[in-house]
C-alpha cells in the first residue's frame, strides 16, 4: 500500500526533466541563443552578445515549460573542444545543431561536423534540430538553400524528428518557436529516451 | 594590473553581495592570484596552515581563499563559507603532475556540496610560466571537467606571475556573474 501510495505522489509531484545539447562550430551563436532563450522564457536580462567570449566549457540553463524542466547544455565549438561532445550524447534527449548561416566557407565543415554527430549510434533516434542562425543578415543563406545542403547526408539522420527553422539569436526570431518545436519532439521521444524525474 | 581589475569588478558593483571562492591545493597560486587582482604586485605567500581563510572586500564583492587537501577534520566548517556562493575560481599548479589527480579528488568532493550547486566554475591552469606545464586540455582532462554537467564552467591558461590569462578569466567570471543577477 505505502509502495502503491508513494508511487502515485511521485507521480503526481515529480516533474519530467529533459536535456538538450546545443552544437554547432565555433562562433555559430550557440552562446547567443542560450541566452536569449534565457531572456525569453526566464525574462531575465542575460549576457548581451558583446560580451559573449568563445566558450570553452560549459553553459548551463534551465528552463520550465509545461510543467516541464527544460535543461540545455551549451558546449565550446573550436576543433579541439567537439571531443567533449559525445560525453553528453547519453543523457540528451534533444540536439539543437546550430549553423551560421552567413559563413558559406565553412559550410562543408559544418556539414561533416553535423555528419558525425548526427551518425553517432548513441543518440540514434533522438530529435534533431538545425538552427539557420544569422537570419538578421541580408548574406544570410535561406532555410531552403541549407535544407539543400544538408540534405545530401540525410540518410543518416534516419527516421527521427527533424527540421530546419530559421532563426536569429541576436533579435530572438523565431527562438521561441524553435525551442518549443523541440520540447514538443522530445516529449513524443519519450519512450525512447525516457525524461529523468526529479521532485 | 590592479586598475584593469577594479574596472572590470566595478561592473558588478550596484548589484547584491557577490562572494567569490578561490579554492585549490596548497601551492597552486591562490593567494598570488588574489594580490595580483588587487594591488597588481605579487607578494610571496607563506603557505597556509591550518585552517586558514583570507578574506578581502572588494566593493560588494566578497572574495574567500582557503586551500583544499588535507584537513579533513575541519571540513564541516567550510560549509558556512558556501551559502550564496556566486562563483568559484579553481586554481590548479599545472606544472604539478603527481598532485592533479588529489587536485581532481577535492574539486569534486567539494563541487557536491548542495549549497554550490548554482555557483559558476572557473578554472586556472596556473604557472603557465613554468616549463614542463600540463596544457589547459590536459589539465581539463585530468580535472574530468567535462563530467560537471549541471554547472556552468571555464577554464583558463593564466600565469599569476606574469598576469598573462587572469583578465580574460576575470572578464568571463564577471560576465557570468552579471547574466545570473
Amino acid at each position: 500500500m505505502y509502495t502503491l501510495l508513494s508511487g502515485l505522489y511521485k507521480y503526481i509531484v515529480q516533474k519530467e526533466e529533459y536535456y538538450i545539447i546545443i552544437l554547432g562550430l565555433d562562433n555559430a551563436g550557440k552562446t547567443t541563443f542560450l541566452e536569449k532563450v534565457k531572456s525569453i522564457f526566464l525574462g531575465i536580462p542575460g549576457l548581451t552578445p558583446e560580451k559573449i567570449a568563445p566558450t570553452v566549457g560549459l553553459n548551463v540553463g534551465k528552463i520550465e515549460y509545461e510543467n516541464a524542466k527544460i535543461n540545455f547544455w551549451d558546449l565550446g565549438g573550436q576543433k579541439e573542444l567537439q571531443k567533449l561532445w559525445k560525453e553528453y550524447y547519453n543523457e540528451c534527449h534533444g540536439i539543437a545543431f546550430i549553423v551560421d548561416s552567413v559563413d558559406k566557407e565553412r559550410i562543408e565543415e559544418c556539414k561533416r561536423t553535423f555528419e558525425n554527430i548526427i551518425s553517432d549510434d548513441s543518440i540514434e533516434g533522438v530529435p534533431v534540430l538545425m538552427l539557420a542562425n544569422k537570419q538578421d543578415s541580408p548574406n544570410a543563406l535561406k532555410v531552403e538553400e541549407i535544407k539543400e545542403i544538408f540534405t545530401q547526408i540525410a540518410m543518416y539522420i534516419g527516421a527521427r524528428d527533424s527540421t530546419v527553422l530559421p532563426i536569429s539569436a541576436l533579435t530572438g526570431k523565431g527562438v521561441k518557436e524553435a525551442v518549443e518545436w523541440l520540447i514538443l519532439r522530445m516529449k513524443r521521444n519519450k519512450e525512447n529516451r525516457p525524461p529523468v524525474y526529479k521532485s | 594590473m590592479g586598475q584593469i581589475f577594479s574596472g572590470l569588478l566595478n561592473r558588478l558593483w550596484g548589484s547584491k553581495e557577490v562572494r567569490i571562492l578561490i579554492l585549490g591545493l596548497d601551492g597552486a597560486g591562490k593567494t598570488t592570484i588574489l594580490y595580483r587582482l588587487q594591488i597588481g604586485e605579487v607578494v610571496t605567500t607563506i603557505p597556509t596552515i591550518g585552517f586558514n581563510v583570507e578574506t578581502v572586500n572588494y566593493k560588494n564583492i566578497k572574495f574567500q581563499v582557503w586551500d583544499l587537501g588535507g584537513q579533513t577534520s575541519i571540513r564541516p566548517y567550510w560549509r558556512c563559507y558556501y551559502t550564496n556562493t556566486d562563483a568559484i575560481i579553481y586554481v590548479v599548479d599545472s606544472v604539478d603532475k603527481d598532485r592533479i589527480a588529489t587536485s581532481k579528488e577535492e574539486l569534486i568532493a567539494m563541487l557536491d556540496e548542495e549549497e554550490l550547486k548554482d555557483a559558476a566554475l572557473l578554472v586556472f591552469a596556473n604557472k603557465q610560466d613554468m616549463e614542463g606545464a600540463m596544457s589547459v586540455m590536459d589539465v581539463s582532462n585530468a580535472l574530468g571537467l567535462s563530467l560537471l554537467k549541471n554547472r556552468t564552467w571555464t577554464i583558463f591558461k593564466c600565469s599569476a606571475v606574469t598576469g598573462e590569462g587572469l583578465t580574460e578569466g576575470m572578464d568571463w567570471l564577471v560576465n557570468t556573474i552579471e547574466g545570473k543577477k
